[in-house]
């Protein structure tokens, strides 16, 4: 149990990541009336930029 | 709750803090002795004070920031305006918990206990900071204030201001040594019924926080979750770590009694800085509540500048 618990922290910034911050993305994109390169769809655009960035927080352990 | 007996009140500063050191160039031992008397009957003045506005704040301030919720997805409330309200109780709550932690609402075998934890359990929930985590730490940072090692806050540390601030934020980055890491090492020093109670709530209020963030986000109020608990909760969590933390123990060299905390005049002023301008009362005597700290400093001014204290800042 508390092996699963420190895998699914240690991969947290991930999971916020597509879980909050593509969401957020995608309604700020919206809210701005911003058209996202290359066609994509707002959530689209939202997923790749959150877990990107939540990827590299996991990598690097910092959001910075 | 009535004033307490002096006996009472030394009992809970020997607690608070088992050492009494005194400046090198403080006064004699007789002197100290007095002024320790002195101090203490300040400060049992300003103690068992009624402490119904603490737990009226706590709850109802809970209560009004569950329905920011409701108000922002129905487009009742702009979301600046839950954002403003949201940040204000988050970093309030901390104060109101702050009194539960020290037990000032009710102590062990009162029958008002279940009140003192329910404050503290409430308040803390916007800053997704469990009162176990929260009061074991706390009283942690009190037994061993400014020990690099051993206080809990120590992190917080930073040569200006400004370093401060953005420390606070760095401190929270998930790999990067800082607040929680310091956290975790003492929890597993400690390793105690409590400490791992405290670790296990954290994680469950973390991971509960976290889905409650993924499925409202995930159901169109991404914006909403944003502005009225992520947003407020960290900028919450560096201005209670600012103003609890760095600004009374800036420059945190020292560990003495009476020398751990320092008086400060901050530009916010005494409300806006959570009443830490006079958070050496706090730390010399944790049962005045935090409203009364302010009052019993003026009255223990002299006492205290007789102790080689720098009172001059107020």
């Amino acid at each position: 149990m508390q092996q699963a618990l420190k895998g699914i922290f240690f991969v947290m910034p991930l999971l916020f990541g597509i879980g909050f911050i593509a969401p957020v993305t995608a309604e700020l994109i919206v809210l701005a009336g911003i058209a996202p390169p290359l066609a994509l769809s707002p959530l689209a655009a939202g997923l790749i930029f959150g877990s990107l960035w939540g990827g590299y927080a996991t990598i690097k352990g910092s959001w910075l | 709750m009535s004033a307490q007996p002096l006996e009472t009140v030394a009992g809970r500063a020997a607690d608070a803090a088992p050492e009494v050191r005194t400046p090198a160039a403080g006064p004699a031992r007789d002197e100290r002795r007095q002024l320790l008397l002195r101090e203490r009957e300040i400060a049992a003045r300003h103690m068992g004070v009624p402490m119904w506005g603490y737990s009226v704040a706590a709850l109802g301030g809970f209560a009004l920031w569950v329905a920011l919720f409701p108000l922002a997805m129905a487009g009742i409330i702009p979301l600046w305006l839950g954002f403003l309200v949201s940040a204000t109780l988050a970093t309030g709550g901390y104060v109101t918990s702050h009194e539960a932690m020290h037990s000032n609402i009710a102590r062990k075998g009162e029958p008002l206990r279940w009140l003192n934890e329910l404050v503290g359990q409430v308040s803390t929930i916007p800053l997704i900071f469990p009162f176990s985590m929260a009061r074991i730490m706390h009283l942690q940072h009190h037994y061993h204030c400014n020990d690099p090692l051993r206080d809990p806050d120590y992190p917080d540390e930073a040569p200006s201001a400004w370093q401060a601030i953005v420390k606070t934020w760095l401190n929270r980055q998930p790999r990067n040594g800082g607040s929680i890491h310091h956290y975790k090492r003492i929890l597993a020093e400690l390793d105690s019924p409590a400490s791992r109670r405290a670790q296990r709530d954290t994680a469950l209020l973390q991971l509960g926080a976290m889905a409650f963030f993924f499925a409202m986000a995930w159901s169109g109020y991404a914006l909403v979750i944003a502005a009225i608990w992520w947003l407020p909760r960290h900028i919450a969590l560096s201005y209670i770590r600012f103003y609890l933390s760095w600004a009374p123990h800036h420059p945190r060299t020292k560990q003495g009694r009476y020398e751990n905390t320092k008086v400060f005049k901050s530009r916010l002023g005494h409300i806006m800085s959570m009443g830490m301008e006079t958070h050496l009362v706090h730390h010399l005597y944790p049962s005045i509540p935090n409203h009364r700290t302010k009052a019993a400093y003026f009255e223990m001014r002299d006492v205290l500048a007789a102790r080689g204290i720098d009172v001059s800042p107020l």
